[in-house]
């Protein structure tokens, strides 16, 4: 600290500043905790709590189990072997990502339902008419599959990344020492992957934890529906921060257990060199059964889906008139694409500080910053609408002086939604941003300073232009997010503003499965589209 | 004197040992300074402490009358008017070899930053490379840049962290001359890193030598030939004493 006191200036202060805001507002949640009880949280403490308990459990473990079976075997299949169709697979086993769960819901809903292909072609083609319980899907199981089919990308990409590298010499020496693929698999594979496993379940975790479409839709009580429920149903946001802070008592464990088990080892995703590897052909039936199987998940994870979706479109092309739906899409390009690009530019300034700064204390801040990601976006919405409101109480004198009717002024105001997001989502962000500074260097900063430009100059003219696909897969990867996002929008949006999401969620809830389908494609293929282009720039990079 | 680096002490956050301790050093105006040692014993650190990059523990650094640190100052880097090349050039790999050359040249008007860069490019030899990127240049032009770069604003002083270090053994002989005859002619005044003793024989007018972060020798390159005599004759007396005979 006391050696940089020099640096001392306006990016400094903008640096704090913004670890400040993006953190502050979840401190509100810790003291909320603490006031005074009610009698709906006693209620819900004595009677349901429990039960919000065991089904978050029940998701985030079922879910994990099966997102690792799922993304460790493909993984395990695209690192080590050759067989048809790999190297398509190889990418497009993440496309299941471009698809949001409640999404995915839905649709699974609308495929398994009395008037939904299966069961009419069963009945009309087939004169079956079967017990319409074997296809619900509406129930934990149902929820557990969707989210297996929609997360695994997660336990995918950073286990094949891991394996493609690193292990490679480890897996060929094992193979040397005559142990079969099934030994190999189980007594080398497993273990060395573990960091990445983890790394991916716990991605996962926080993705179910954080769900409210699916939930929802399926009818399935967990804290983040009780949250809700609490809020709007009876009006009491007191005890939805009670819940809300349980809901971070529950994830803070999880982090712990991650930390625990990852031990030591840091592991960061998306950041190290491929080195090509000798694969194994598998021949005959074996590489059929390959191939198979991983089309098997690409046709449940996104084919199947994304037919369903675009026969809906086709069928309902017209419903919607062209003007509102285009309302809907400006809005969603204008909070994704602003709030992406307002989390670049604050990542730009705090990582810029991270990697100045030099006291052991406050190298520590910007992790701070990195926390949202894991806090269910239900929760932040609460601390955001906490600290806002409070926020609107200290200005209400301005908002008087200068004229105006209310004291509720960003409170109700675009801007709280905005800021939720940045909150939530600053970590994806900021990941692709330090990357970039890691890799950039000081040097050519400290030739820039020496050749006279301040740190105004050097910034401008020589990390951000040597930056430039640090930001890009930066403002991607956020856009795509906030494009898909849920639980934050519905809760913090102004009145009379509908994004992409927020509609085709409303439709599927009213039960307009079909309507749903337009937003939800344009979702899909936005989504779809940016991967693509994200893992392009990344294999650019690594060139 | 020129520069005054007076009593300076500095270690890095986080370790114990100084990288350098209690360090002095005067210098004269258009001097070529070497500075010589091991690996790790603190020759970059003395070249990032006088250009701001790092902020010493105590002591006084002064260039013509203008301190650039004491107990009450610390100049930030782009106010020192000091130059640099760096070890691997650090050239801006999004700028021509000409945007590199100019960007130090801030307050000119453009037509004059255009000619100070076609001087500095004549200087090193490159004037056909202008539109250039770096990445489309060998070592020993980037390095050429580089030294064109630090010297294009005018300053006080330029240092060069081994600037040999990536080149192959033709080049170094013939870019040693070349620094030789640039920085004369500039007649700047210059410190440079080296761990080669001939580098600092052929283009230093003084010598100093570090040792675990401590000044261990400073003189002229003659002198230095002296003292090294000496110590690798008593070096091998040692080697010889310590020695067990063998007999067949
Ligand atoms: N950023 C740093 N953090 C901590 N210690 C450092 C750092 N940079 C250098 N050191 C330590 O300070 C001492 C001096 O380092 P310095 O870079 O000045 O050595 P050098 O003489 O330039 O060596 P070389 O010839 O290898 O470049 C070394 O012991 C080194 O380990
Ligand atoms: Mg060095």
């Amino acid at each position: 600290m006391q050696r940089r006191l020099a640096n001392f200036n306006i990016w400094t202060v903008g640096a704090v500043l913004i670890i400040l805001m993006l953190f502050l507002p979840n401190l509100t949640i810790v003291t909320g905790f603490f006031t005074p009880s009610n009698d709906n949280w006693e209620h819900m403490k004595e009677f349901v709590l429990r039960q919000f308990v065991i089904n978050s459990l029940i998701l985030t473990l079922a879910t994990a189990f099966f997102t690792i079976l799922i993304g460790l075997s493909l993984a395990w299949l695209v690192a080590q072997y050759d067989f048809p169709f790999r190297r398509f697979l190889k990418w497009a086993l993440i496309l299941p990502l471009s698809i949001p769960p409640f999404i995915g819901a839905y649709t699974y809903h609308g495929i398994l339902n009395f008037t939904g292909a299966i069961q009419t072609v069963l009945r009309e083609g087939f004169g079956m008419e079967l017990d319409p319980a074997y296809f619900d899907i509406m129930n934990l199981p149902g929820a557990i599959f969707i989210y297996t089919m929609f997360l695994y990308p997660y336990v995918y990409t950073i286990t094949q990344v891991y394996l493609s590298e690193q292990s490679a010499s480890l897996i060929e020496s094992t193979r040397l020492l005559g142990k079969g693929p099934w030994r190999t698999f189980f007594q080398v594979v497993l273990p060395i992957s573990r960091i990445s496993i983890i790394a991916g379940a716990s991605l996962v975790v926080l993705e179910v934890l954080n769900d409210y479409g699916v939930v929802k839709y399926y009818g399935i009580q967990t804290f983040t529906t009780a949250i809700f429920q609490s809020w709007f149903g009876l009006g009491d946001l007191d005890t939805s921060i009670k819940l809300a802070a349980s809901l971070m008592g529950f994830v803070i464990v999880i982090l712990l257990i991650e930390k625990l088990l990852r031990g030591r080892r840091q592991y960061s995703y998306f950041s190290t060199k491929v080195r090509p590897l000798q694969l194994i052909p598998l021949s005959g039936w074996k590489g059929f059964a390959a191939a198979g199987y991983g089309m098997l998940i690409l046709s449940l994870g996104f084919f199947i889906p994304v037919i369903q979706l675009v026969d809906w479109t086709i069928l309902t092309f017209g419903t919607i008139p062209m003007e509102e739906f285009m309302r809907y899409v400006q809005n969603s390009v204008f909070v994704a694409g602003l709030s992406a690009i307002l989390i670049v530019a604050f990542a730009l300034i705090v990582g810029n500080f991270a990697r100045m700064v030099q006291g052991k204390y406050t190298k520590l801040l910007p992790k701070l910053t990195v926390l949202g990601y894991s806090i269910p976006g239900a929760v932040i919405a609460v601390a955001v609408v906490t600290a806002f409101v409070a926020l609107d109480g200290y200005l209400a004198p301005l908002y008087l002086a200068i004229g105006l009717e209310t004291t509720l002024v960003l409170s109700v105001s675009i801007v709280l939604l905005l800021a939720a997001y940045i909150i939530r989502f600053f970590a994806i962000g900021y990941n692709s941003i330090e990357t970039g500074y890691d890799k950039i260097g000081t040097n050519f900063r400290d030739a820039s300073r020496l050749l006279g430009a301040g740190p105004t100059k050097t910034f401008f003219k020589v990390d951000v232009p040597m930056m430039k696909g640090a930001i890009i897969s930066g403002f991607i990867l956020v856009f795509i997010d906030v494009l898909k996002e849920i639980p934050l929008t519905l809760i913090l949006r102004p009145f009379n503003f509908d994004t992409l999401s927020t509609k085709a969620f409303q439709y599927a809830s009213d039960e307009k499965i079909m309507e749903a389908s337009q937003a939800s494609l344009l979702i899909v293929g936005i989504s779809a589209l940016a991967i693509v282009i994200f893992y392009k720039i990344l294999e650019k990079e690594m060139d | 004197m020129f520069v005054a680096i007076e009593d300076v002490s500095f270690s890095y956050p986080n370790t114990q040992a100084p990288a350098l301790d209690r360090f002095t050093l005067d210098i004269k105006k258009g001097e070529v300074i070497s500075i010589l040692g091991r690996s790790g014993s603190g020759k970059s650190t003395i070249l990032r402490l006088l250009a701001g990059l790092e902020r010493p523990k105590n002591g006084r650094l002064v260039i013509q009358d203008e301190t650039l640190f004491d107990d009450k100052t610390f100049l930030q880097p782009e106010k020192r008017g000091i130059g640099m090349v760096f070890q691997d050039y650090a050239l801006f790999p999004h700028m021509t070899v000409g945007a590199n050359i100019m960007f130090g040249l801030s307050d000119m008007k453009k037509a004059d930053k255009k000619k100070r860069m076609r001087e500095m490019l004549e200087l090193v030899e490159l004037e056909e490379y202008e539109k250039r990127y770096p990445h489309q240049l060998s070592g020993g032009q980037q390095q050429r840049v580089a030294i064109a770069r630090a010297i294009a604003p005018n300053p006080h002083l330029i240092l060069l962290d081994e600037p040999f270090s990536n080149l192959d053994a033709e080049l170094q002989g013939k870019i040693r001359k070349d620094l030789r005859e640039i920085l004369k002619k500039a007649n700047i005044t210059s410190i440079f890193v080296t761990h080669d003793e001939k580098d600092a024989h052929i283009l230093a007018d003084r010598i100093v030598k570090l040792k675990d972060g401590k000044m261990d020798f400073v003189g002229r390159p003659c002198d230095m030939l002296d003292t090294f005599r000496q110590e690798a004759i008593a070096e091998s007396e040692e080697v010889l004493k310590s020695k067990p005979v063998v007999h067949v």
